[in-house]
């Protein structure tokens, strides 16, 4: 062979390799050298093959690590999509307003009271109070732990639109610990009325009850007497 | 800026609990939750936790409603010989121009009633009050066990 020939056959070769690792950087990593020729050239040859096949083998597993964090932030994104959902639906089921007595509704209330949560708890109240025309409110608020001058403002504001209503609201469940802050807080509640139990506020409006029952029925017999005089 | 006046505010001898940051309004609640937990551990009595709990509410919202959020450090300590609760409340806000109008009953610049702070300082031991004009507030309190 001559040495023309010879330098021939390497350029090919090493066009080849040059082919090779054009199309791998191109994205295909099928392409490999494949030399059946055994010399010194060949060992580069095997070498970057090696090395293809080890680059192949990286660029597959950080694909498979890709689509697996995708999926762990897709299910990530959804729990905290139920997570959002489970807030609003407890928004809804914290504040229900039910009419346990002729005249009479009840609002028990229960953890924290943010403006969020007062603002839709009031709506309701408001709401059944004219639907329902109950002139008694009971606010119950065994249920919450903290009673700061934000939630007795709430609490306050909501008194004062039932009453511009026609109802008249009564907060039970202040426990002593919370009767003790709230003086310290210098907060006046004394417009308010107030009872310690839920059992004594429905006592007591009960007895409210029964009070304009009577007043509706004299006005009752007293009407055909004015007739007939 | 926070941090300088945490150092001038903070002393060795005490016992740093924890430190968090407030920034959303429900951290409000999930940082008073805190400081009950740690009232609890403390070993207060019932009315004791409700006070400190509603004191730190009291800062808490005021933090996130005039300076949209701030850092809260909580620590024990020995002051005057009796074993203490210290929470600290940093933020970099407005900062407040007069401190006195302020610490005064039914005084408010926003919606509320106007008893926050001082109402916070009748609930606690030790209240002390730190303010500049656009550079922020700091409030520490103190509960002797």
């Amino acid at each position: 062979m001559s040495k023309t020939q010879n330098n021939e056959k390497l350029e090919i070769r090493i066009d080849h390799i040059e082919d090779t690792l054009a199309s791998v950087a191109a994205g295909d990593m099928d392409a490999r050298i494949n030399s059946e020729i055994e010399d010194d050239l060949s060992g580069i040859e095997a070498a970057i093959d090696l090395l293809i096949d080890d680059l192949t083998d990286e660029l597959k597993q950080r694909e498979k690590m890709q689509k697996e964090v995708e999926e762990k932030l897709s299910k990530i994104q959804e729990q905290q999509k139920t997570i959002v959902q489970q807030q609003e639906d407890l928004l809804e089921l914290s504040s229900p307003v039910s009419k346990v007595w002729d005249n009479v509704l009840i609002l028990p209330v229960i953890g924290t009271l943010d403006s969020q949560r007062t603002q839709i708890m009031m709506e309701n109240l408001l709401e059944k109070i004219v639907e329902t025309g109950c002139t008694i409110a009971i606010l119950d608020i065994t249920g919450v732990p903290t009673v700061d001058t934000q939630v007795a403002n709430h609490l306050l504001k909501t008194v004062t639109s039932a009453r511009l209503l026609g109802a008249e609201c009564i907060i039970s469940g202040i426990s002593p610990a919370i009767a003790q802050t709230i003086v310290h807080l210098g907060i006046d509640l004394s417009s308010v009325k107030t009872k310690s139990t839920l059992q004594d506020a429905m006592i007591f409006a009960m007895k409210q009850n029964i009070r304009s029952e009577n007043i509706k029925l004299q006005t009752l017999f007293d009407n055909p007497n004015e007739n007939e005089e | 800026m926070s941090l300088v006046m945490l150092e001038l505010t903070s002393e060795k001898n005490w016992e740093k609990l924890g430190k968090h940051i407030l920034k959303f309004e429900n951290d409000v609640v999930k940082l008073r939750q805190t400081i009950r937990h740690y009232a609890k551990q403390f070993r207060m009595g019932i009315v004791d936790q409700t006070r400190v709990t509603t004191a730190v509410s009291e800062l808490f919202r005021n933090m996130y409603n005039y300076a949209g959020g701030g850092e809260v450090v909580i620590e024990k300590g020995i002051i005057e010989g009796k074993e203490a609760l210290i929470i600290t409340c940093i933020d970099s806000g407005p900062g407040i121009e007069d401190l006195e109008l302020a610490m005064s009953d039914g005084y408010s610049t926003g919606m509320g009633m106007g008893y926050g702070l001082p109402g916070a300082k009748r609930l606690v031991d030790r209240f002390e009050i730190e303010s500049k004009v656009n550079e922020g507030t700091i409030v520490r309190i103190m509960k002797w066990r």
